[in-house]
C-alpha cells in the first residue's frame, strides 16, 4: 500500500492556507510585537539622550530622573508587549490546531471505515494529536517571525535615516543579503534533506524498531549482535545528519557574519565621524544602540525557519490523511440528499448492477445483482477478498456504488438520508469495538449522558446471554470497559455487541461473521443469541461456519466481485465440505469433516 | 537529583566534546558582549576626542571591534556544529546503553508494561534525554560561565553595579523561570493526563468508526474526543503563555540593568571615578549580558519533564530480568528430546495459572499438536520452552537437562519459533527473513517461503524479496505476516520447531496447504504445533488438548504415519 505522495510544497501551501482561521490572533500578535519594536526605538532614544547629556553636557543624575522614569515605563510597556504578543501567537496556533482537528475528524467521518481500512489506527490518531501539536510552531513562531522580519527592520531603518544616513545605508545594504544567502543555503540543505529524509527517519527510528523486535531477535539468537547494529545505525545517523547540518548551519554563519560585521562597520564609521566632528554623539549612540535590534528579527526568523521545516514534516501526515478519498461516489452529507424516511420493516433491498471501484483502481464488486427479501436471512459465503464485505459496506452506506444502485423499496439508497437509513440497520462487525465507557454506554451506544432505558438494557443483555457476566461484576452495568477498564473475553465482546443489536432493535441486521474468532463453547452461546436476533428480521450475514450458516434461508456465493450462485445452506455445505472453518471442539466427532450437516 | 547525576555519568565518555561545545557557546556570547562594549567605548572616546580636538589611537579599538565581530561569527558556527556533533555522539552512546540494558529483559520483564505503550513512551523519553545536553546542560553551563565572567569584569569598575547585574541575571535567568515552572505544574500534569485521555478517546473514535457510524453515535464520540483534546490544547496554551512571560522577563531585566547602570554609574562619572567611554561600555555590556540567560526559561520549563523521562528510563533499565543465566552453563546435550515435567506457571502479577501441571514429551522427529480454545495456555508453552520465563513449579528439560542450567543463547539456537507476536523490522523481506540465518542462500529463503505458502505473494510484489516491510514499509495482512513468521522459523533450520497458530488469518485452502507442507516436508525436525485450527489428524503423531491451562486430553490419531508410535 503506497501512501499518497505528499510533497513539501503542497504541505507548505496547506499550512499557510490554514492560517486563515487565526488571522485576527496573528495580526494582533504581529501588531503588538511591532509596537514593542517602536517602544525599543524610543528607549534607545531616551537612553542616548541621557548619556550624551551626562557625558558631553556635564548634566548630573538628578536632572535625569524624569527620563529614567520614562525609561522605566518604556521597559514595563515593552515587557507587556513582548509577553502579550507571544501569547497571541500561541493563541493563533491553538486556534488552528482546534479547527484542523475538527476538519480531520469530519474527513474521517466522510471516509468511513472502508476509506480508512488501509491505515493503521495509531497512524491516524497520531495525525490528530502529535502531528497537530507539531505544526503549532508554524503559526506560533514562523508566521509572526516572517512578518516581523520585514516590519521591524523597516521601522528601525526609518528611525535611523534622519539621524545618520550613512549608517542607514550600511543597514539597508547588508539586510537583504541576509535572507538572500539564507534562502540560497537553506534551499541547498533542503534538497539534501528531502533526498535523505527517509533514510534519516529510518536510522532515527531504528532503536525503537529494535526494542519492539527484541523478543523476535532473541528467538533467533540475534539480540546481542543487534547491539552492534544499534551503534552502527546511530553512528550512521550522526554522520548523515552532520553532513546536512554543516551545510544548514552555513546560513546561520552568513546571518551572524553580516549582523556582526555591519554592527562593527556602523560603530567604526560613527567613531570616525565623531572624531572629525561630522556627527553629534547623541545621533551616533542612538544609531549604535539600534543596530543590534535591526538584525534581531532576522535572527529570530532564521531559527523560526527551522520550526517551519519541522512543521512541514509533521504536516505531511495530516495532508496525506485529508487527501484520502472515500470509496464510491457518495458526496458526504451533501445537500442534494433527499430526506426520505424509510421503514426498514418489509423493505425489499436490491443491488442493481452495482460496481464498486476504489480511487486506486482496485475493484470491490463488478455489476452485482442481488435481492434481499423482507424477513429472510441471506448468508454470504466465498473466499476472503471476494467481495462479501463490500456488500455489507454498501448496505451500511460505508461505500457508494461507482455504477448501478442500491435500492430500498425502489428508492435509491444514495438519495436517502444516511442517518435515517442507518436507524433502520443494526451492524455486528467481526471484531466489535469496546469503548472506554461503562457497559451501559457500550450497549446503549450513548456516550454523553443521554437517556438509557433500563428495562430494555436488561432485556437486551439477557437475550444476548451476557446478563450473568454483567451481574457477576461488582459494579454491574456501571463497570468501565475498554482501554483502562475491565477486559472482556472474545466471546463476551461478541455477546456485548449482540446486546447492542438487541437494544437497538432495528428491522435490518447485518452481520460480519460474528463467531469467527471464538472457540466452540463461546460460539454456541453467541449462535444461540444470534438465532434470537435474526428471527423476524431481515438479515444479511457473512458466514464461514456451520454454527452461523444454519440460520440462513438462502446462501449467495460471492467470489471475484460477483455473485457466482444462489443456493441453500445444506446444498452449499455438501458441495464444499472443506471450505468451512470450524473452531476446535472437544467432541470426538469434530475434525475436518465437522461441517457435515 | 540522583537521576540527573546518573545522566551526567552516562555522558562522561563525551565530556571533551561537551566542554568544547559549551566553551564555544560562551565565546560566542562573550564576543558579542565585547563587540557591543568596545563599540560603545570607541564611539564615546572618539566623540570626546573630537569635541576636545585631540587625536587618539583609534587603530587598536577599531581592530578589536572587527576582531570580535569575526570571532563571534566563527565561534557561533563552530559551536553549532560541535554541539550537534556532541549531541549525536551522546545519542549514539545512550541508545547502545539502553539497548544493552533492555536486551536481557525481553520479553519477560518488559511484558508487564503493555508493549505499544512502552514503545511510544520510550520514544518520547529517549528523545528528551538525547536533547538534554543541547537544551539543558549547555544553556546552564553557558549562563553560569558567561554570567560570572561579565559580572567579574564589571566589578573591576563598580562592585555595586556588578552586584545589581548579578541579581538581575539570577532573577530573570533562574528565579523567574523556576517560579513560572512551579506555577505551571498543574497544567503540565493536565497535559500529561489529558494526552492519555485524548489518545484513548480518539482511538475509540477511529477504531470504533464502523460501530459508531452504523449506530449513529459518531457525533457523540466526536464531541467527546474534541472535548478532552481541547483541554490539552488549552493547558498547552497556558504553558506557552507562562513561557512568554518568562522570556519577556529577561528582556525586562536587561532594560532594568540599563537603568541600574545609569543610576549607579552616573554618580561615579560625576565624581570622576569613571570615564565617559567606560560608562557607555558598561551600560552596553549590561544589555549584552542577558543573551547568556536567554535560553534559560526554555531549559528550566522542561526541567521536570526531562527528569521524569530520566527517572522512567532508569527505572526500566534497572528492572531485574525474570530469568537468570546459569553461572556455569552445562554443555548442550546431544539428545534433543524436549520435556515438560509437571510444569505450572502463572505470569508475574497474575493469580490465575496460565499452565497447570503440564506433562509433555516431544521426542526427536515427532509432531505434536497442542489444540484448544484461545486463552487456554497453549502459547505459554512456547514462551516456557524458549525460557522467556521459568516455570513456577516443575521443570522443562532438554535431553534430560533442566533448561535453567543451559546457556539461554545455546538453547534458543536449537529451537525455532513462529509466534503470534513476531516483529517485522523496517527492512526488506529478505533481511527480515535473514535474521533467522544471516548466511542463508537465496534458494534456501525461497524454499522456506514456498513451504510457508508466501513465495508467490512475495514475487508478485514489484520489488520481490527486496520489498520493504515494517513500520515504514509495505503493509502486510495478518495472514501474510503469519506466513512470513513461519518461513522465518523454517529458515532457522533448528532441530525443534514450534509453530504458534500458524494458520490464523488464512482461509481453509491455504491453511491446509501450509500445514501439510510443513508437517510432511521437514522430516528431520521435531514439531510442536499450537493451534485451534482443525488440522488433519494423520499429519500428527500425537494430539494434546489444553483447556484453561491444563492438558485435558491426549489422543493418538487414528491413522498415524510414524512407525515409532506404540
Amino acid at each position: 500500500m503506497s501512501k499518497p505522495d505528499v510533497d513539501k510544497a503542497t504541505t507548505a501551501d496547506f499550512l499557510k492556507a490554514r492560517s486563515g482561521g487565526a488571522k485576527a490572533a496573528l495580526r494582533l500578535a504581529v501588531g503588538v510585537t511591532l509596537v514593542g519594536g517602536v517602544l525599543a526605538i524610543a528607549q534607545a532614544w531616551v537612553c542616548a539622550w541621557i548619556i550624551s547629556d551626562v557625558v558631553f553636557n556635564g548634566a548630573g543624575l538628578t536632572e535625569q530622573t524624569p527620563r529614567l522614569l520614562i525609561l522605566f515605563a518604556l521597559a514595563l510597556a515593552r515587557f507587556a508587549c513582548s509577553a502579550f504578543g507571544e501569547t497571541q501567537s500561541a493563541t493563533a496556533a491553538a486556534e488552528v490546531h482546534r479547527t484542523l482537528r475538527r476538519e480531520v475528524l469530519s474527513h474521517i467521518n466522510a471516509l468511513g471505515p472502508v476509506g480508512l481500512a488501509d491505515r493503521a489506527t495509531g497512524e491516524t490518531v497520531a495525525a490528530l494529536t502529535d502531528s497537530l501539536r507539531a505544526i503549532e510552531p508554524y503559526y506560533s513562531r514562523y508566521l509572526p517571525a516572517a512578518s516581523l522580519a520585514a516590519l521591524l527592520p523597516s521601522a528601525i531603518f526609518l528611525a535611523v535615516v534622519p539621524y545618520d544616513w550613512i549608517s542607514a545605508i550600511v543597514l539597508i545594504v547588508t539586510a537583504p543579503m541576509i535572507p538572500l544567502f539564507m534562502v540560497l543555503i537553506g534551499a541547498g540543505a533542503e534538497r539534501l534533506n528531502q533526498r535523505q529524509w527517509r533514510k534519516l527517519a529510518r536510522l532515527s527510528g531504528h532503536l525503537l524498531d529494535a526494542i519492539q523486535g527484541l523478543t523476535t531477535l532473541k528467538v533467533f539468537g540475534a539480540s546481542r549482535r543487534e547491539a552492534a547494529n544499534v551503534a552502527a545505525m546511530a553512528d550512521d545517523y550522526r554522520r548523515e545528519t552532520m553532513g546536512i547540518l554543516r551545510l544548514a548551519f552555513l546560513s546561520s554563519l552568513v546571518l551572524e557574519f553580516f549582523a556582526s560585521i555591519s554592527i562593527a562597520l556602523v560603530a567604526v564609521f560613527i567613531g570616525f565621524r565623531l572624531l572629525w566632528g561630522d556627527l553629534s554623539f547623541f545621533n551616533g549612540f542612538f544609531v549604535l544602540l539600534l543596530a543590534p535590534e535591526f538584525y534581531l528579527p532576522l535572527r529570530t526568523l532564521g531559527s523560526a525557519y527551522h520550526s517551519r521545516m519541522e512543521a512541514i514534516g509533521a504536516g505531511e501526515r495530516i495532508v496525506a490523511l485529508l487527501s484520502l478519498e472515500p470509496a464510491g461516489a457518495r458526496p458526504p452529507d451533501s445537500g442534494s440528499v433527499k430526506h426520505v424516511d424509510v421503514d426498514g420493516r418489509d423493505s425489499r433491498i436490491q443491488l442493481d448492477g452495482v460496481s464498486v471501484e476504489f480511487p486506486d483502481g482496485r475493484i470491490g464488486l463488478r455489476s452485482v445483482d442481488l435481492e434481499i427479501i423482507p424477513g429472510e436471512t441471506l448468508a454470504l459465503v466465498g473466499p476472503s477478498g471476494g467481495g462479501k464485505s463490500m456488500v455489507l459496506n454498501l448496505l451500511l452506506g460505508f461505500v457508494s456504488p461507482s455504477k448501478g444502485h442500491v435500492r430500498v423499496n425502489d428508492l435509491v439508497l444514495d438519495d436517502i438520508d444516511l442517518s435515517c437509513w442507518r436507524d433502520e440497520v443494526t451492524y455486528l462487525p467481526q471484531r466489535p469495538h469496546v469503548f472506554d465507557a461503562s457497559i451501559r454506554s457500550n450497549i446503549a451506544m450513548q456516550f454523553d449522558g443521554g437517556p438509557v432505558d433500563g428495562d430494555r438494557l436488561l432485556d437486551a443483555a439477557r437475550r444476548a446471554h451476557i446478563d450473568h457476566v454483567i451481574s457477576a461484576l461488582p459494579e454491574g452495568f456501571d463497570t468501565r470497559l475498554g482501554e483502562r477498564g475491565y477486559g472482556l473475553s472474545g466471546g463476551e465482546v461478541q455477546r456485548l455487541a449482540l446486546a447492542r443489536a438487541f437494544y437497538r432493535d432495528a428491522p435490518i441486521v447485518l452481520i460480519d461473521e460474528a463467531t469467527a474468532h471464538l472457540d466452540s463453547e463461546s460460539e454456541a452461546i453467541v449462535a444461540d443469541g444470534l438465532a434470537n436476533l435474526v428471527a423476524n428480521r431481515t438479515c444479511v450475514m457473512i458466514a464461514h461456519r456451520s454454527a452461523t450458516l444454519q440460520f440462513a434461508d438462502r446462501v449467495a456465493v460471492i467470489d471475484d466481485g460477483t455473485v457466482k450462485e444462489i443456493t441453500t445452506p445444506s446444498g452449499w455445505i455438501t458441495a464444499n465440505p472443506t471450505a468451512l472453518v470450524e473452531p476446535f471442539s472437544l467432541s470426538p466427532s469434530t475434525g475436518p469433516e465437522g461441517g457435515e450437516p | 537529583m540522583s537521576d540527573f547525576l546518573r545522566l551526567l555519568q552516562l555522558m562522561r565518555p563525551y565530556w571533551g566534546w561537551l566542554v568544547l561545545s559549551a566553551f564555544l557557546a560562551s565565546v560566542t556570547v562573550l564576543a558579542n558582549a565585547a563587540l557591543l562594549g568596545t563599540s560603545g567605548w570607541f564611539i564615546t572616546a572618539m566623540g570626546l576626542a573630537g569635541v576636545a580636538g585631540v587625536s587618539m589611537n583609534y587603530f587598536t579599538p577599531a581592530a578589536m571591534i572587527r576582531g570580535f565581530a569575526i570571532l563571534r561569527t566563527v565561534s557561533r558556527y563552530a559551536e553549532r556544529v560541535i554541539s550537534h556533533e556532541a549531541t549525536l555522539r551522546v545519542l549514539a552512546g545512550l541508545r547502545v546503553w539502553l539497548y544493552k540494558k533492555l536486551e536481557p529483559l525481553a520479553p519477560g520483564a518488559l511484558a508487564t508494561n503493555r508493549a505499544a505503550d512502552l514503545s511510544t513512551r520510550l520514544q518520547g523519553d529517549v528523545d528528551r534525554l538525547e536533547q538534554v545536553f543541547l537544551r539543558f546542560i549547555s544553556p546552564i553551563a553557558v549562563a553560569l560561565f558567561c554570567g560570572i565572567v561579565l559580572v567579574a569584569f564589571t566589578a573591576l569598575w563598580s562592585l555595586d553595579f556588578a552586584i545589581a547585574l548579578a541579581l538581575l541575571l539570577i532573577l530573570s535567568g533562574l528565579v523567574l523561570p523556576l517560579a513560572v515552572e512551579r506555577y505551571g505544574r498543574d497544567d503540565a500534569r493536565q497535559v500529561a493526563r489529558g494526552s492519555v485521555e485524548t489518545n484513548i478517546a480518539l482511538t475509540d473514535t477511529v477504531e470504533g468508526l464502523a460501530d459508531l457510524q452504523s449506530y449513529g453515535a459518531f457525533d457523540q464520540a466526536k464531541r467527546r474526543g474534541h472535548e478532552v483534546a481541547d483541554t490539552v490544547v488549552f493547558a498547552n496554551w497556558r504553558l506557552a503563555r507562562n513561557s512568554a512571560v518568562a522570556t519577556a522577563g529577561i528582556g525586562l531585566a536587561a532594560q532594568l540593568a540599563v537603568i541600574a547602570a545609569l543610576l549607579i554609574l552616573i554618580p561615579l562619572f560625576e565624581r570622576g571615578a569613571l570615564s565617559g567611554p567606560d560608562l557607555v561600555m558598561l551600560t552596553l555590556l549590561a544589555i549584552a549580558a542577558f543573551e547568556a540567560v536567554m535560553p534559560m526559561p526554555a531549559a528550566l520549563l522542561t526541567l521536570s519533564a526531562t527528569l521524569a523521562s530520566a527517572r522512567r528510563i532508569f527505572a526500566l533499565a534497572d528492572t531485574e530480568p525474570v530469568v537468570k543465566e546459569p553461572a556455569r552453563p552445562v554443555p548442550l546435550p546431544v539428545d534433543m528430546t524436549f520435556q515438560f515435567n509437571d510444569v505450572s506457571f502463572s505470569y508475574p502479577g497474575q493469580e490465575r495459572a496460565a499452565v497447570r501441571n503440564a506433562d509433555l514429551t516431544l521426542a526427536p522427529r515427532r509432531r505434536i499438536g497442542v489444540l484448544g480454545p484461545s486463552g487456554s495456555g497453549k502459547s505459554t508453552l512456547g514462551a516456557l520452552a524458549l525460557r522467556f520465563f521459568d516455570p513456577t513449579s516443575g521443570s522443562v528439560l532438554l535431553g534430560g537437562v533442566n533448561i535453567r542450567d543451559l546457556s539461554a543463547d545455546e538453547l534458543r539456537s536449537h529451537i525455532a519459533v513462529a509466534s503470534q507476536t513476531d516483529h517485522f523490522f523496517t527492512a526488506t523481506i529478505r533481511d527480515n527473513l535473514r535474521i533467522a540465518r544471516p548466511t542463508a542462500a537465496p534458494e534456501e529463503i525461497e524454499d522456506a517461503c514456498r513451504m510457508a505458502q508466501i513465495h508467490d505473494f512475495i514475487v508478485a510484489q514489484p520489488d520481490g524479496y527486496d520489498t520493504f516491510v515494517g513500520a515504514a514499509g509495505l503493509k502486510l495482512s495478518g495472514g501474510q505476516l503469519r506466513r512470513l513468521t513461519v518461513a522465518r522459523a523454517i529458515l532457522k533450520d533448528a532441530p525443534i520447531l514450534i509453530l504458534d497458530e500458524p494458520t490464523e488469518g488464512l482461509d481453509g485452502t491455504v491453511a491446509d496447504a501450509l500445514l501439510a507442507a510443513v508437517l510432511t516436508g521437514l522430516p528431520d525436525k521435531s514439531i510442536l504445533l499450537i493451534t485451534h485450527y482443525p488440522v488433519r489428524p494423520e499429519l500428527l503423531d500425537e494430539m494434546i488438548v489444553m483447556e484453561d491451562g491444563a492438558i485435558v486430553e491426549r489422543r493418538m490419531p487414528p491413522q498415524s504415519s510414524t512407525p515409532d508410535t506404540e
